[in-house]
């Protein structure tokens, strides 16, 4: 559904990604792990038409997204959270998911999510009044609205205690089931990723150094030794 | 389509600054000198001006310089379609194209001045909304200049710092009422509207409102146009009432009186605009009166001419530096007067 090929990007003289390729089957729960600076938000942010690749290709179902603009894919069926909150703080939580409501014409599934994640009794609040936990659960019931082919997720997790992230991930089961959207998830949180998941890439220095189940990334050696450390399996 | 929440209390919100423009009306109707009647009228234009600038400003928070330019343009429009042949013979003597060879009705003549300003806010809009920030804000005090250059040097067509006189003065205190409210509902419909809202959006968070498919530019552009036409109307109602219109009125002095009222009220809302624009032609009428020097309780004040664009200044750097979101801030007139 979502293809990669080859897809680089350099700031001058870094390498931020370099030459990933990847397929993202519809449905799928996809996680992207990496130390910091490996290049999974630059990953996202080319992904959604934020940054243009230095070279490579991308296909949204075999549609080429080179030349379109970050609002044109969302509309085509691309969305995403940021790892730095981005909700609307003078707009309510209503019309905060209604944006993507009015800019993609309305998705089904948006009542059910906003009950899902808990939002329900907060619609009418001014964004910035929420919890941080409440203002990532936005983002991702904002990107639901849009009605997505594949929902990619920038540290949703982050700054959310245990239970939290249980909730969440259960949360996220839910959508995978009901929206059948493809999910993306980064998250350092290494046991969120690892149950959450079907298939996990791992980025180091840019470029993809496996690819997987969660069973065979936890014994990859070359994962262990560029990135997990030795207590990868301990931690999964 | 049903109504959003927050649309439903803008409804009412909009109802409740119409009931108060009716209310200053009838007051003035009533109770009013002459004198005062044209103070009021002038406020009621600039208020219309005033809600024009929200409608681009307020939704994609660009700072718009050039509004007082796109008023004339409607007035002249209006001025030149409206005045009749007789008049234009010896006011035009020169025009080209014939413009003093023909005279149309007073509503076709506002309708041809709405199209002909919103073809230019278009072609001027097609490049400001490319900008963002500072670059947004001096290209459209260019715009101005140009304007204003236009109509001063073209003293064929618009006769300059002369006097465009004869215009037919088919306006009353009654239509610029009516035109206020119907502008309040448009503004505030807009604001409520999936437009205003997506608008806002990009507003608070322009990566955020793309990644979310909101076109930000075509959003920009058609707030922009419709401010356009408001602004128009604005002087299609002041050259209607005077029945005399000149260059001097659509240029810098009426840009930042307008933009003082906007930013004292709060330019987030649509309840600022109103508030400011009351308030700042109340005050600024105390002010005047107070810059002849009147006598006070037995004192002789001294005259202090200037001190009307002093206070001006003043409104706009204190609003700016005390409270930079205005007197309303994010609310409008229902979320004052609602509990939560």
């Amino acid at each position: 559904m979502l293809e990669l090929n080859g897809v680089s990007k350099s700031f001058g003289g870094v390498h931020a990604v370099r030459d990933v390729s990847f397929v993202l089957e519809q449905g799928e729960v996809r996680g992207l792990i990496g130390p910091n600076g490996a290049g999974k938000s630059t990953l996202v942010n080319l992904i959604s038409g934020l940054l243009a690749p230095t070279a490579g290709s991308m296909t949204l179902d075999g549609l080429p997204l080179k030349g379109k603009s970050a609002h044109q894919r969302a509309r085509l069926g691309i969305a995403r959270t940021f790892q730095n909150l981005r909700v609307f703080p003078s707009l309510s939580v209503e019309q905060n998911i209604d944006v993507a409501r009015y800019a993609a014409g309305g998705a089904p599934l948006v009542d059910a999510a906003i009950a899902e994640f808990g939002l329900r009794d907060k619609l009418t609040a001014r964004a910035n009044a929420l919890s941080y936990g409440d203002q990532r659960r936005l983002e991702i019931v904002r990107g639901l609205a849009l009605g997505p082919k594949v929902l990619m997720l920038d540290e949703p997790a982050a700054g959310m205690n245990e239970e939290e992230t249980a909730a969440l991930g259960a949360s996220l089961r839910w959508v995978q089931r009901e929206a059948g959207c493809a999910l993306f998830v980064i998250d350092h949180d290494l046991k969120f990723i690892m149950t959450l998941c079907d298939r996990i890439t791992v980025l180091d220095m840019g470029a993809v150094i496996a690819e997987g189940s969660p069973q065979e990334i936890t014994q990859n050696p070359k994962v262990i030794s560029a990135y997990l450390g030795e207590d990868i399996g301990a931690e999964a | 389509m049903t109504l959003t929440q927050s649309q439903k209390r803008g409804f009412f919100g909009a109802c409740m600054l119409a009931a108060i423009l009716i209310a200053i009306g009838v007051v003035t109707t009533f109770f009013a000198s002459n004198y005062q009647l044209r103070l009021v009228y002038s406020a009621f234009v600039n208020l219309i001006v005033v809600l024009g600038l929200q409608v681009f400003m307020g939704n994609s928070r660009l700072t718009n310089l050039s509004h007082s330019a796109f008023m004339g343009i409607g007035a002249y429009a209006a001025a030149i379609c409206v005045t009749p042949v007789a008049m234009k013979q010896i006011a035009l003597p020169d025009a080209p194209w014939g413009l003093n060879a023909f005279a149309l009705d007073p509503v076709t003549s506002a309708i041809i001045a709405l199209i002909v300003t919103g073809i230019v806010s278009l072609a001027v809009g097609v490049f400001i909304v490319r900008m963002t920030g500072t670059g947004a804000t001096i290209a459209s005090l260019a715009v101005l200049v140009i304007v204003h250059s236009i109509f001063l040097y073209r003293t064929d067509i618009f006769k300059g710092n002369q006097a465009f006189f004869g215009i037919p003065q088919v306006f009353s205190l009654t239509s610029i009422v009516i035109l206020a409210v119907v502008v309040v509902f448009i503004v505030r419909g807009f604001r409520e509207s999936p437009w205003g809202v997506m608008l806002r959006a990009s507003a608070d968070d322009e990566t955020g409102a793309a990644a979310m498919g909101v076109n930000v530019r075509r959003l920009r552009l058609i707030a922009w146009v419709l401010s356009g036409l408001i602004l128009a109307t604005a002087g299609i109602a002041y050259a209607y009432f005077l029945g005399t219109i000149s260059a001097r009125p659509f240029y810098f002095n009426h840009v930042f009186l307008t933009l003082a009222m906007l930013i004292f009220g709060g330019m987030r809302t649509v309840t600022g605009a109103v508030l400011g624009t009351f308030a700042i032609s109340f005050g600024l009428e105390i002010v005047r009166w107070l810059e002849t020097g009147p006598k006070v309780i037995g004192i002789n004040l001294p005259e202090l001419l200037g001190l009307s664009g002093i206070m001006l200044g003043l409104v706009i750097v204190l609003t700016m530096a005390l409270r930079p979101v205005g007197v309303m801030g994010d609310r409008e007139i229902e979320e004052v007067f609602s509990k939560r």
